[in-house]
């Protein structure tokens, strides 16, 4: 497929920027909204969610450091101990380029057997036209249909069975939905 | 059909095409979001307005906070 570097929208560089940093240290995936978008769905959105692997203090001051020197910063401190304290309470952080508000990119911990399974089984979407790592599409449509349940999450799910519709499990999609009951709901 | 199946089936068909319209939508949004920045940091509080809309705690971070 070709696709040139000009038709990168805002969204699309700030997440590449930003994963291409968390990457030298760790394993991630993009999961939900973002999925969409970067697959076609037009709609907006003010952040990117990520689930990283969970990592010492001492990886994350690492990786921390290397963020705010190419430019990100966490909107709720600029103690790396204390975002650190955030995410092993199972709390989200958030990340902007230095000065900008939006777009943000939502960071959390992986914190279950679902998530691991996400982290596991990630994969690189070559419709997106982005070298990023994304939760895979039957695990997203799972989520979106079992667990968010909003119109905008129904349409999003929609629009990936269709773009995907390739790739798509009902198998696996059905497994995770057993998965999220008994983890999630 | 709705909106959503027909841009969804427009994507599958276009995989050459539907980027650029894509991205100028994305972009729009963001570009629509600096216009009100500016007209929000003009008007009283304006910034104390933007940090708690956003959330930010981290005031450093921010040089229009400072």
């Amino acid at each position: 497929m070709e696709r040139m570097i000009k038709d990168r929208n805002i969204l699309d560089k700030f997440c590449t920027d930003f994963c291409n940093i968390v990457e030298r240290h760790c394993k991630y995936i993009i999961v939900s909204g973002f999925l969409a978008i970067a697959s076609g769905r037009t709609r907006g959105t003010e952040d990117i969610d990520m689930i990283i692997e969970k990592i010492s203090l001492e990886k994350f001051k690492e990786m921390f450091t290397d963020l705010s020197t190419e430019g990100f910063v966490c909107m709720q401190s600029n103690s790396p101990e204390e975002i650190y304290d955030y995410l092993q309470d199972k709390t989200s952080v958030r990340f902007t380029r230095r000065d900008e508000e939006l777009p943000e990119m939502e960071v959390k911990f992986s914190k279950d057997l679902l998530d691991e399974y996400q982290l596991k089984n990630r994969v690189k979407l070559k419709l997106t036209g982005l070298d990023v790592w994304f939760s895979n599409v039957n695990i997203n449509i799972a989520f979106k249909e079992e667990y968010l349940k909003s119109p905008k999450d129904m349409e999003d799910s929609r629009h990936l069975r269709i773009v995907y519709a390739d790739l798509i499990g009902e198998e696996e999609i059905n497994k995770i939905k057993q998965l999220i009951k008994r983890f999630r709901l | 059909m709705d909106q959503v199946e027909r841009w969804a089936l427009f994507v599958k068909k276009n995989p050459a095409k539907w980027k650029k319209i894509h991205t100028s939508f994305i972009n729009s949004i963001f570009d629509k979001h600096k216009q009100f920045k500016e007209r929000i940091l003009e008007t009283p509080g304006g910034k104390e307005k933007l940090a708690k809309l956003y959330n930010i705690k981290n005031r450093e971070g921010y040089e229009w906070l400072r």
